[in-house]
């Protein structure tokens, strides 16, 4: 029989997933249901599970002078109603899944877990958030943009978990979240927007633009943010990320409907604030 | 194996499992708490909804891991208070209940909305059920339901 794992600290963990391969466990908001069985069955996984949101060095969410560092084990809902985060995290957050489920769910969880239609993602790669990963060896910090590498595939290595997310601290002026999915509540997206705008003395300072959902990463153009803070053209930003775009057909929605639907949030959105 | 030891609708209890094992199953089987029901097993429909330390969790997902140490309160804990007799109330009047499977799921719901609103607005309230599915009402008389617990809850 395979023995499941509570460690009792975070070293203990870390020594056990050094030392053999297990399924490592948050809030299980995606494990459970991709080793469901049928009614009343206990999940059966193929290897040995090891447990890590009662450890509470791994949740919580801290304010540095430049940062917010949002433990991996802090839940969706503990983010939602932080008093600390600002509201351009807090809104995209609030509006994943359902009340209950984001009681369990944990923002690692999301990032681990890579969907292409993971909802913090295109956030993170917004606001040049880093990854703390962890390993008996010792830490690495990578940026958001090179831990995910494609659908279901991030750059954690099988002894490393996620400890942290870190998000530089900056000050900005507004933003946009809208998420497209068959209902409004508990539905994965067809596609997101997220858009961070900073307005200067006398124009634009800074814009952020991310489509998520329709590649298998976040779209995100620094090449394209900038041309638009230099010469104002909304439609050329737009094209230059409708050119980067590569969805697909599937159970969810279109290409046709991902891409023109995108396209048209991003340019309704920026020609608000421009 | 191992030994698990939680509260349980206010009463210490222990029992042998495996850390895998669902809350949900615990619930049902070993203390025979049906009012905690299985409907889609995937986090979908609420029907198995409790409170995890004061949290409305799916108990469909949630391992006996992560109840070491906690408190559970089920529905039947719930039916114990003074304010499921107005929820209870205000849904009987509302209609809100025709096979009565998403009920408990329900009514756990609106006690969640009651702890964190005063006075919730309406989009507040559909957010509040938003994890819960009915098949049979088509949920008007539930948000009429849920709109009389609170014009009846502040004399609690
Ligand atoms: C009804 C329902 C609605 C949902 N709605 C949404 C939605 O709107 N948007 C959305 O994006 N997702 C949604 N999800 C998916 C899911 O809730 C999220 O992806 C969630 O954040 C996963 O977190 P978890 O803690 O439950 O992950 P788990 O299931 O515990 O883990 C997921 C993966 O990440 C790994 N992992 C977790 N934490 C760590 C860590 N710290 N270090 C290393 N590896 C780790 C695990 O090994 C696993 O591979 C929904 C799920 C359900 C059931
Ligand atoms: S049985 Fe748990 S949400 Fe449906
Ligand atoms: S009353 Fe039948 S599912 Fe809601």
């Amino acid at each position: 029989m395979i023995e499941n794992i509570r460690p009792d600290s975070l070293e203990e963990l870390l020594t056990y997933l050094d030392q053999g391969d297990y399924y490592v466990f948050a809030g299980g908001t995606d494990l459970m249901i991709r080793k469901r069985q049928w009614q009343g069955a206990e999940r059966r996984f193929d290897k040995a599970i090891i447990y890590l949101s009662h450890l509470a060095c791994l949740r919580g969410i801290i304010e540095t002078e430049t940062h917010y560092e949002i433990m991996a084990c802090t839940t969706q809902n503990e983010v939602a109603q932080s008093a600390i985060l600002p509201e351009y995290i807090k809104a995209p957050i609030a509006q994943m899944a359902t009340p209950s489920i984001r009681n369990l769910a944990t923002i690692g969880g999301n990032v681990v877990n890579d969907a292409s239609v993971g909802d913090s993602i295109p956030v993170f790669f917004a606001l040049d958030a880093e990854v703390v990963l962890r390993s008996v060896h010792g830490v690495r910090r990578l940026p958001i943009e090179h831990f995910i590498q494609g659908k279901y595939h991030t750059a954690l290595q099988h002894n490393e978990i996620l400890e942290k997310i870190c998000i530089p601290k900056i000050n900005y002026d507004g933003f946009f979240y809208r998420k497209t999915g068959l209902r409004k509540a508990s539905i994965l997206s067809k596609l997101s927007v997220y858009v961070l705008f900073k307005v200067g003395e006398s124009s634009m300072e800074d814009i952020r633009v991310v489509v998520g959902a329709v590649n298998d990463v976040p779209i995100r153009s620094r090449e394209a943010e900038l041309q638009l803070l230099m010469n104002g053209d909304v439609a050329s930003l737009v094209a230059a990320y409708k050119n980067r775009m590569a969805a697909s057909d599937d159970k969810r929605s279109t290409k046709v409907y991902r891409e023109e639907i995108a396209c048209r949030l991003i340019d309704y959105y920026l020609r608000e604030v421009m | 194996m191992r030994n698990v030891e939680f509260i349980l609708n206010g009463k210490a209890v222990s029992l042998e499992t495996s850390l895998s094992r669902r809350l949900l199953d615990v619930l049902r089987e070993d203390f025979g708490l049906t009012g905690t029901k299985e409907g889609c097993g995937e986090g979908e429909c609420g029907a198995c909804v409790v409170f995890l330390d004061g949290e409305l969790v799916n108990s469909c997902l949630v391992p006996m891991n992560s109840v070491i140490g906690k408190e559970v309160q089920t529905i039947e804990g719930l039916a114990q208070t003074k304010r499921y007799r107005i929820i209870e109330d205000a849904f009987v009047m509302a209609g809100a209940v025709q096979c009565g499977f998403c009920t408990p799921g329900m009514v756990m719901a609106t006690e969640y909305l009651v702890r964190r609103y005063k006075h919730p607005t309406n989009e507040e309230i559909r957010e509040g059920l938003s994890g819960n599915i009915c098949r049979c009402t088509g949920y008007q008389t539930i948000l009429e339901a849920v709109k009389r617990v609170f014009e009846e809850v502040e004399d609690l």
